[in-house]
């Protein structure tokens, strides 16, 4: 009875969720859980080592081929390609680096001496309200329109 | 300090575990589904309909012989399938499954380490996936791969927008990022959960349906798999990868389904609450088995979804998310944000 009681207690000691608890705890086990994924990653190639064929046979040297349906590669792939994804990744950048602003805000939004009135209300409506003019300033621009973009005089 | 270094150990063993395990019966899952609904031939020779199938998948995987293309860059190339799966592995620490719900070991929460800043934490080792496309593509040296990784990369930060926006949402109406608090500030049944806007999150069904959508996309699921879609790009920015590198790509796009599906049932439904009030005996206990009731329901319309709605274009796919859902997610913030302020003026 005594063994089981410390047993639940040894339970509930390890998982109460203690607001103040020092974030190293949190580090080791980010940490730890990094190693092991790690492991998880490595165990199945020590598996492939040591379970596929060393060498297959390399006819016409096939094997070091890049994949493109039986046809020999004409070029290099490493080249200019599409700048569209570009742009959607410039306004990503700015977008996302200002979202994450918004977090702390969140937290703070409407607790202890932030409670009440509409101040911060407004605050928030300008802050979105300046970001959103990165998204109607791409959207003027045309980066949303997949037009077939002639040029007649290159 | 509750550190205590057998119970990290263990609860690393059983998420590892719960991550491969849902890695290996979900492809079994999503292939019986689609020989059910698309008349196919599913799994079904190697044990009692196909069961053993995953096990003979991963023997396979593991005995073929890992091949490099000539002139790639290795150690980029070697690289991307670890960004894949470790990340998905760092992110399970902080997902609480819930109290067991019953047995000696009932008040026993499921999950290996809470945090103050859990959703921010899984938002941010989230978007290490995205390295894990973009290098494998690159690296490979194959046009295919690199057209894949340019759509794939372009696709996953139109989507992280939407999602976080919505979750900041959400952190505004609880006041907290810490996953536990959110669960418990959605008790009293299903119309208290943060679907519903009684909550103050403004659009909540909305809402709900575009955090799926965008935890979809993210994880490159049909219909918006344009980075390995394979009647045009081959299998996308994994051609190159055979054997292990493959599999691992594949276990952490499951693993990344598992995390999706949980964060959703987290964040909008209520987690590891019952539907109905704590007061109901039995039923109305919170327990695991909700969560995982839950979760695996979402990943269920996961695989529904992927075998019944044809594949998107690739402008339709990035405009869908600039322009309407980022737009929407901003305008549900700023009402959200005006609703709490709102509401206790007028005395609710």
């Amino acid at each position: 009875m005594e063994g089981e009681f410390q047993w639940r207690m040894f339970l509930k000691g390890v998982n109460v969720v203690d607001m103040s608890v020092t974030s190293i705890g949190d580090l080791l086990y980010v940490t730890l859980f990094f190693f092991g994924g790690l492991g998880f990653c490595l165990g199945p190639f020590l598996a492939v080592f040591l379970l596929s064929p060393k060498k297959t046979r390399n006819i016409d040297n096939k094997t070091g081929q890049f994949i493109e349906c039986g046809m020999e590669p004409i070029g290099s792939a490493w080249i200019r390609y599409g700048v569209v994804y570009y742009l959607y990744a410039l306004m990503f950048l700015a977008f996302d680096v200002d979202v994450l602003f918004l977090f702390p805000v969140a937290m703070a939004y409407n607790q202890g001496q932030f409670a009440g009135g509409m101040r911060d209300f407004i605050e928030v409506f300008i802050f979105v309200g300046i970001l959103s003019l990165a998204l109607v300033y791409a959207w003027k621009k045309g980066v949303f329109k997949w037009d077939r973009k002639v040029y007649q005089n290159q | 300090m509750d550190i205590n270094l057998v119970y990290m150990v263990l609860f690393l063993a059983g998420i590892i575990g719960f991550a491969a395990l849902n890695a290996a019966y979900l492809v079994w899952v999503e292939r019986k589904g689609a020989a059910r609904i698309q008349r196919r031939t599913g799994p079904s020779e190697v044990g009692f309909a196909g069961l053993l199938q995953p096990l003979a998948d991963g023997a396979k995987l593991m005995s073929k012989q890992i091949l490099f293309p000539d002139g790639i860059d290795k150690p980029l190339f070697m690289l991307a399938p670890m960004f894949a799966m470790i990340p998905a592995v760092m992110i399970l620490v902080t997902i609480p499954f819930g109290p067991v719900g019953f047995g000696p070991f009932a008040d026993f929460m499921l999950v290996a380490r809470e945090m103050n800043i859990g959703l921010l934490m899984i938002f941010a080792f989230a978007s290490v996936n995205v390295m894990a496309l973009l290098l494998g593509g690159w690296s490979s040296k194959n046009k295919y791969a690199v057209i894949s990784a340019a759509r794939a990369v372009s696709q996953d930060i139109a989507y992280e927008i939407p999602m976080i926006l919505i979750a900041i949402t959400i952190v505004m109406t609880t006041g907290s990022m810490h996953l536990s608090t959110i669960v418990e500030s959605q008790a009293g049944g299903f119309w208290n959960w943060n679907w519903l806007p009684l909550q103050g999150n403004l659009f909540g069904p909305v809402t709900f349906i575009i955090f799926f959508i965008c935890s979809l996309a993210e994880t490159n699921r049909a219909p918006f798999d344009l980075g390995e879609a394979e009647s045009e790009l081959i299998a996308g920015f994994h051609t190159e990868y055979s054997s292990m590198g493959f599999g691992l790509f594949f276990m952490g796009e499951y693993a990344n389904i598992v995390i999706g599906a949980a964060l959703t049932t987290i964040l909008f439904l209520g987690g590891w609450l019952s539907p109905l009030p704590a007061s109901i005996p039995f039923i109305g206990a919170p327990s695991v088995v909700w969560f995982l009731l839950k979760m695996y329901l979402l990943i269920w319309t996961v695989v529904l979804i992927r075998w019944t709605y044809p594949r998107v274009t690739l402008w339709s796919l990035l405009n869908l998310a600039w322009k309407i859902m980022i737009p929407f997610a901003l305008v549900n913030l700023l009402g959200s944000a005006a609703l709490i302020k709102i509401l206790p003026m007028l005395g609710l």
